[in-house]
């Protein structure tokens, strides 16, 4: 009986320590926000080939729980097959080769007002003097939290 | 035939004993003329003849020639004897009295205390790891093989390397200390090991709490102590041979280690070496966002790797003086899985799956040189401690030259190299003026100095100067009450190098135009820091329970990294951005720690509440720089609390049941996270044990059978970019046994084990490839050897 009395002492120190402590409910943001291409104006889709010289809307839909924050655009080569995009579909790649001058293309973007849905809308007009082939195309968007999502997709720029 | 087998036999026969009569066995055993115990450790010296008496006071001298012999029988305490002896057939066994020392004592006082009891006098909570815990639980790397302790874990990255967790904090918050010299191997980020050979270590002890008071910056979260081994016993040699396989990555290891000691000098030398294939993990692919790797053969592929460790040290041991130097060099190169190295995606035109055993780009090679001398000299009530280290890590990341941003293709594989040098003085002096007191004081004193290479920049080169002065005392209030109080100061340094890019950036000016400009990275900067840590504690012993209560702030200086970094971490694909305005981390715990035990059973609990004042993390911004998502080191608020239970019991015969659980429960007060919890905070976790001691079995020895199942909780509590992971239950036997092979030979060592045995896909919070949704290591079975002589 001792020994039980002494052990059930033992468990309330126990759990007199172990039970302090409280849940503050300071209400957390645990979703990331979304990016897609998939629908009929999101631009470029896979394997799309963009003319040298010509403008293009590219175009992608955002959205988050809480409120958009920022996004990014990229277009930098494929020449060396460096890897491939998340869409599922498997473009035709030309042979590896080297970059002479190709096209970078880095921006970023805020978006104000606390937003849950925007559409990116970014016109590039395709310069003359770089190397045509395969690139790449990332977008990616963070929310306020600072969750971040990505997608990208395989194009050619073409002659 | 026949007639040639039987002279054959007769031959053989005849000879053996021929030979027989010739040479002769010497057998005795030496006691204590007064006691009549057995004395262990006496040296036979005879011509040409050398025998050292066994724990239970035998020797044997084997292969003696007919004649007479004179032999000299000697031990520290003994009055030598010479004894003369005819060796020849039908000998008796010899019984040899040694008269204790005429060195006339009035009087002995014997003060030995226990590990166990020091450890309970102790008020610091510690777990003290022995030789015959890392033998029957080893595991791939040591911290994998330590996070079987409750209130441990690793944060692993694939199959060999692991970094130490302790209650969910790591890096560079637990200090890891070698033979009294800190092992600077963290500095360099999260994907990388410890840099330790696992095989050859005796003793660890784990402080689950702030230790800055004794061991300075770092100490913050913890400490894992891996302490020196045992001075090997006058006029010995012994030695052992572990040899493992492993199917999961098809390892093959083996590990030498020797030791000897005359009368004052001693030597211990060991070679390790371990070659391993790519690890299996029971998925056929891995999805990583909205990519899909399929893997060959569930390889990952390219995460095979190879180590190869010397170390070899020589000492001297008097009376008042110890001291020992040791070298050691860890080199080993490990590859990165292919698909996703760290957060970026790849693909490669490097045939990965022609072999796993290749290691192809990415991979890391790492060489650790260290050499270091422990000297203790014992005066009057003084015992003063030096420990002087020198460290060289080389670290090099390769991985395939791809163009980024503004960087053109870069011309090497050498993407980043690190060379540091660490220079550590200690100094302590223990000082017991009465039998009440144990007052300790001593200095820290470390200088490194980091330089780079490679075409990737992350943080800067610098040098980093501390110096730390402490003074504790251990006071017995009574025999069973024990109170610990000390007080530090630290002193730090660090002078930052201006780092520029190799290639120009494209700036758009806001006049329109545009220019090309080698960009800043890093600057020339000295930031000094300065720190007082405290800790105050009380150990109670009432009968079989312990209490121990310990209060304590410790603190971490900022790594170079954290403070410097801006640049792009091509690994995990964002831009990491440094701040120079970080504190110095301070963090307020206190511990109990209650345990009970009686001969057959055992519980015990150890709480903690711990604040931080402003902890340090890599916060995610929804901010870009060159469309990477720019993570700034940010600090913060941070309170904790959790703790481990454990209980355990033998109750009935030879089967033992072991039964842990940790949990810690951690958030962020203020700052851009506030409410989160802080990365990587490992899930509530239990773990029971089982082991049953069979009999013996024909020639194998003490079999015992046990089984570890682990059952984990989900864990919810995530902070950007983490994801939920998944409870899961997993299970692992193991089978250990001695082989009784040579009468001669001490017996064989084995264990079998079985990893995962159901080959359960779950995926471990604190991993590393848990970012890249990569499980856990699939079904694994080892079988390892381990010869002493």
């Amino acid at each position: 009986m001792k020994l039980i009395s002494k052990y059930f002492n033992l468990l309330i120190i126990t759990l007199l320590i172990t039970s302090c402590s409280s849940d503050d409910s300071v209400s957390i943001d645990e979703q990331k926000p979304t990016i897609s291409i998939n629908y009929s104006e999101g631009f470029p889709q896979a394997c799309e080939q963009l003319v040298k010289g010509e403008t293009y809307i590219f175009k992608a839909q955002l959205t988050d729980n809480k409120a958009l924050a920022s996004y990014s655009l990229d277009l930098h080569n494929n020449f060396d097959h460096h890897t491939h995009d998340d869409q599922g579909e498997v473009c035709d790649l030309e042979p590896i080769k080297d970059a002479i001058n190709p096209l970078i293309y880095m921006e970023n973007f805020n978006i104000e007002g606390g937003l849950t849905t925007y559409e990116i809308n970014i016109s590039i007009t395709i310069p003359d003097d770089i190397d045509t082939g395969d690139y790449h195309c990332s977008y990616s968007v963070t929310d306020e939290t600072g969750w971040q999502s990505r997608t990208s997709v395989d194009i050619k720029i073409v002659e | 035939m026949l007639h040639r087998i039987l002279s054959l036999w007769l031959c053989f026969s005849l000879s053996s004993t021929v030979f027989a009569q010739n040479s002769f066995q010497i057998k005795g055993s030496i006691v204590n003329s007064n006691t009549l115990q057995p004395i262990e450790g006496a040296n036979i010296i005879g011509e040409s003849l050398y025998a050292i008496s066994s724990p239970t006071g035998t020797f044997t001298i084997n292969n003696v020639a007919e004649g007479t012999y004179s032999f000299t029988i000697s031990h520290l305490g003994y009055a030598s004897k010479t004894i003369t002896i005819k060796v020849g057939p039908n000998m008796e066994e010899l019984k040899i009295l040694l008269d204790e020392s005429t060195i006339a004592l009035n009087e002995i006082e014997v003060n030995g205390k226990t590990k166990k009891r020091v450890n309970k006098e102790s008020p610091v909570v510690s777990h003290v790891v022995t030789k015959e815990f890392l033998a029957n639980n080893r595991e791939n790397s040591l911290m994998q093989t330590l996070s079987k302790i409750p209130g441990v874990s690793t944060i692993k990255i694939g199959s060999g390397q692991s970094k130490p967790v302790i209650r969910g904090l790591g890096f560079n918050r637990v200090a890891v200390v070698q033979n009294g010299i800190k092992h600077e191997a963290q500095q360099w980020g999260n994907d990388h090991g410890l840099e330790i050979d696992q095989y050859g270590i005796e003793n660890i002890q784990i402080v689950k709490g702030p230790a800055s008071l004794v061991y300075g910056s770092d100490a913050i979260a913890g400490v894992v102590d891996i302490q020196p081994n045992a001075i090997p016993l006058m006029h010995s040699f012994s030695g052992e041979v572990n040899l493992l396989g492993e199917s999961n990555n098809d390892l093959l290891g083996v590990s030498a280690g020797v030791q000897a000691r005359s009368h004052n000098w001693f030597y211990r030398g060991r070679l390790t070496y371990r070659d391993y294939g790519d690890y299996k993990v029971p998925t056929d692919q891995i999805n990583y966002e909205n990519y899909i790797f399929t893997l060959h053969d569930n390889n990952l592929r390219n995460t095979a790797g190879k180590e190869a460790n010397a170390s070899f040290s020589l000492g001297y041991v008097s009376d008042h003086i110890t001291s020992e130097t040791t070298i050691s060099n860890v080199n080993a190169k490990n590859g990165f899985f292919a698909n996703a190295h760290g957060l970026e995606v790849r693909t490669s035109r490097i045939d990965y799956d022609n072999s796993n055993r290749d290691i192809d780009l990415p991979y890391h090679k790492v060489n650790h040189f260290k050499i270091s001398n422990n000297t203790s000299i014992a005066l009057d009530n003084h015992t003063i401690q030096l420990d002087l280290g020198f460290q060289n890590n080389l670290r090099e990341e390769h991985s395939e030259p791809t163009p980024h941003g503004y960087m053109p293709t870069p011309p090497n594989t050498k993407e980043r190299g690190f060379h540091k040098n660490t220079f550590s003085l200690n100094v302590k002096d223990a000082f017991k003026p009465n039998d009440k007191h144990n007052l300790v004081t001593g200095v820290n004193v470390e200088f490194q100095d980091n330089t780079l290479s490679g075409w990737g920049f992350l943080i800067p080169e610098y040098t980093r100067f501390t110096v730390g002065a402490f003074a504790f005392d251990q006071y017995e209030i009574n025999s069973d009450l024990h109170l610990l109080a000390g007080v530090r100061y630290d002193f730090g340094q660090i002078n930052s190098k201006s780092y520029f890019d190799w290639y120009p950036s494209t700036i758009n000016n806001t006049n329109g135009s545009t220019s090309y400009v080698y960009l800043q990275r890093a600057q020339d900067k000295t930031l000094d820091f300065g720190n007082v840590s405290a800790s105050v504690g009380l150990s109670y012993i009432l009968n079989h329970t312990t209490f121990k209560i310990n209060a304590g702030k410790s603190f971490r200086i900022p790594l170079p990294n954290e403070l410097a970094s801006d640049g792009v971490n091509y690994h995990m694909y964002r831009y990491e951005k440094g701040n120079l305005n970080l504190d110095p981390e301070e963090s307020y715990q206190l511990d109990i720690d209650i345990d009970h035990t009686t001969k057959n059973f055992s519980i015990g609990v150890s709480p903690f509440v711990n604040f931080f004042e402003n902890f340090i993390y890599l916060n995610p911004t929804s901010n870009y720089y060159e469309t990477l998502q720019i993570y700034e080191y940010t600090q913060s608020k941070v309170f904790r609390a959790g703790g481990e239970l454990r209980a355990s019991t033998s109750i009935i015969n030879n089967l033992d049941l072991n039964a842990s659980a940790e949990y810690v429960y951690s958030r962020q007060t203020s700052g851009p996270k506030e409410g989160f919890t802080i990365p990587f905070s490992p899930p509530l976790s239990g773990l029971f044990s089982a082991s049953y001691q069979f009999k013996d079995v024909f020639f194998f020895k003490q079999p015992q059978l046990s089984a570890d199942y682990r059952i984990t909780a989900a864990q919810d509590e995530i902070v950007p970019p983490e994801e939920q992971t998944n409870g899961y239950q997993v299970l692992t036997m193991s089978l250990l046994t001695q082989l009784n092979l040579y009468k001669t030979m001490n017996p064989l060592e084995v264990k079998l084990k079985l990893n995962n045995v159901f080959n359960t896909k779950y995926y471990d919070h604190t991993s590393f490839y848990r970012l890249i949704d990569v499980p856990e290591a699939g079904r694994n079975i080892s079988i390892a050897l381990t010869q002493t002589f």
